[in-house]
């Protein structure tokens, strides 16, 4: 579980507006398996949350804790089995190797730990999204839209027991939305994980446990 | 290679070039070859002065006296601080002394048909000190014969100079041994005559010896003075060609047979020689360590953005070392074992070619020297390790 106390990072320190903020500087427990949405509009540092969630930045004051322990206190080590083994991401800037093929991007992630699928997991997931054609394609020649897919499926052929998602779906139509939803949605039941994802407007793409406005 | 190293040899690629990289390759492999070089050359310069095949052919025994020069004319006696400081030097196993006769003897032909006279005097040494197993080597005066060592080149002077000018036979060493002569010690208190005999030939000292029963009795009968007085002396030391030795003679203007000692001259040489091969193996060899450690950082620096995108993605740090060692720390054994193999065939050729002047070294490396090469590819790993550690965590960044 995630627990958040009166985390607010440096930039927003002295921004006005943050008290009214349901996230930063409060203290939240999210409990495992929840399913977690916040909103909000740009620069209002969703980004920021999610990559403070993943370890990623430092710059905040307050703390958070991973399952007990405080992720700033982490080690190299124990953060890459963390991302390793209990939490997936989709970054809203994707984060694709442009050298490596869309395969090859997803493959990666699934041989980093012990893996959770078997390699052809690959193939099943790329047909549900409708991007199978493109996987002996390098990333760096896919669209956008496809580029999104390949991340969310990257995220999925992990094990994990939370999934960030920072603006998944932004690049998607509602189509290709909807067969996203519902391959994270089964992927989350199977492992009984949580998910915290984040967006400019409110919707109902998932059953929420809560919406929280930043 | 397990799916991870081959997505991951795609990302993380040398960009440094090839050329470049077989050049350091070239270098460090000369850099190990002299280290390793100059520590089996040691090895076996140690082995040639300390086998039993060698031992022989070194000189062990060196007799030592002041150097005669117009200053010590007349005063070439030695104190005991100069002996006791010898015996106490690192070179030295033991330390005899040569007590002289301080009588005067004469030897003179029994035979009329092989007549010779002259004048002469003895010398004794411990008998530890002689290089012939004599048994009859005590005397006292009911003793048949005055037991005499004589040196080899006394008779080699006869055989092959004094017998051909004068139109004598030359004689075995089997004869003169047979030859019975007069022996003539006199002094202050008038004269004695006993027989004399050579019992052997000493190519270790150049003196006729007797046994020290006769010496101590002649000169209590018939020294002039009664002090015993020691100008020479001889000692055993495993290495006479220790520079030590040489250096400490010096000091003290001392000399012995400088025949034997020579060899501490190309021994210096041979050892500074081997120090620079060394020396000079041992900066090349950080030299090529500190152009890998740029190779490695090169590579990990072109492709920081790989790096840093695959720690985001969660590799973990013993991966992504085990990853680079594996890069790169094969390529470095690879050299390594080039170089011992060449140590190898170069040692096997020197013994070949040593082995006709019959000088015996192994024709195998020391085990000291592989262990020098393991020395190094620790080496190596441990400045990899700490090479890749701070390049690609340099400030624990996640």
């Amino acid at each position: 579980m995630f627990e958040l106390k009166n985390v607010i990072p440096f930039p927003l320190i002295e921004k006005r507006g943050v008290e009214k903020s349901n996230i930063w500087n409060k203290q939240l427990l999210f409990d495992n398996g929840e399913r977690i949405k916040i909103t909000a509009p740009s620069g209002t540092g969703k980004t920021t949350l999610i990559h403070q969630l993943y370890g990623l930045r430092k710059d905040f004051n307050g703390s958070i804790f991973f399952d007990g322990i405080e992720i700033k206190q982490l080690s190299s080590h124990q953060i890459a089995i963390q991302r390793q083994n209990l939490v997936g991401i989709v970054f809203q800037d994707l984060r694709l190797f442009n050298q490596l093929t869309a395969r090859e991007n997803i493959e990666l992630k699934r041989v980093l730990q012990t893996p959770y699928y078997d390699s052809s997991k690959i193939e099943e997931m790329a047909q549900l999204l409708g991007i199978d054609h493109i996987l002996d394609q390098p990333a760096s020649s896919c669209s956008y839209g496809e580029q999104q897919r390949i991340c969310i499926i990257r995220a999925l052929i992990q094990p994990f027991k939370w999934l960030l998602m920072d603006e998944p779906f932004s690049h998607l139509d509602n189509k290709n939305k909807q067969l996203a939803i519902e391959l994270i949605s089964n992927e989350c039941n199977k492992r009984n994980a949580g998910f915290i994802l984040t967006d400019l407007d409110d919707d109902l793409y998932f059953t929420y446990s809560r919406i929280l406005y930043l | 290679m397990s799916e991870l190293n081959k997505l991951l040899n795609k990302l993380i690629r040398d960009n440094a070039g090839k050329a470049k990289l077989f050049t350091a390759m070239v270098g460090l492999t000369i850099a190990i070859l002299l280290l390793l070089i100059s520590v089996q050359l040691q090895l076996n310069f140690n082995e040639l002065l300390n086998s039993k095949n060698n031992k022989d052919s070194i000189a062990n025994f060196l007799i030592i006296n002041k150097e005669i020069t117009d200053a010590s004319l007349g005063n070439t006696q030695l104190d005991d601080s100069i002996i006791n400081q010898i015996k106490g030097q690192s070179f030295v196993e033991s330390v005899g002394l040569l007590s002289p006769s301080r009588f005067k003897a004469s030897i003179e032909s029994n035979s009329s048909q092989f007549p010779f006279y002259t004048d002469i005097s003895f010398e004794t040494v411990p008998s530890a000190f002689i290089d012939l197993q004599e048994t009859n080597w005590t005397w006292n005066e009911q003793s048949p014969y005055v037991p005499i060592i004589i040196p080899t080149l006394f008779l080699d002077f006869y055989n092959f100079q004094f017998s051909l000018s004068q139109n004598l036979p030359q004689i075995t060493p089997a004869i003169v041994k047979m030859v019975l002569f007069k022996v003539t010690v006199y002094g202050k208190n008038g004269s004695r005559s006993f027989n004399g005999k050579i019992v052997g030939f000493s190519d270790r000292i150049a003196s006729m010896l007797v046994p020290p029963e006769f010496m101590n009795w002649g000169n209590n009968l018939f020294a002039a003075d009664t002090k015993n007085q020691v100008s020479r002396f001889i000692i055993k030391t495993k290495d006479p060609s220790n520079p030590n030795l040489t250096k400490f003679l010096k000091q003290h203007q001392l000399t012995t047979d400088t025949d034997k000692t020579r060899f501490s001259k190309y021994r210096k040489v041979v050892d500074t020689v081997v120090k620079l091969i060394g020396v000079a193996g041992f900066i090349l060899f950080i030299f090529s360590i500190f152009i890998f450690t740029l190779f490695i950082q090169i590579t990990i620096a072109n492709c920081k953005e790989e790096i840093s995108l695959l720690i985001v993605l969660g590799i973990s740090p013993n991966q992504l070392r085990k990853f680079l060692m594996g890069r790169f720390f094969p390529i470095y054994c690879w050299l390594v074992l080039i170089a011992t193999i060449i140590v190898m065939i170069l040692q096997y050729l020197l013994h070949i070619n040593l082995a006709k002047q019959l000088v015996m070294i192994s024709p195998f490396i020391d085990p000291i020297t592989l262990g020098s090469a393991l020395m190094v590819i620790l080496v190596i790993w441990w400045a990899n390790k700490s090479t890749i550690q701070k390049a690609v965590y340099p400030k624990n960044a996640h």
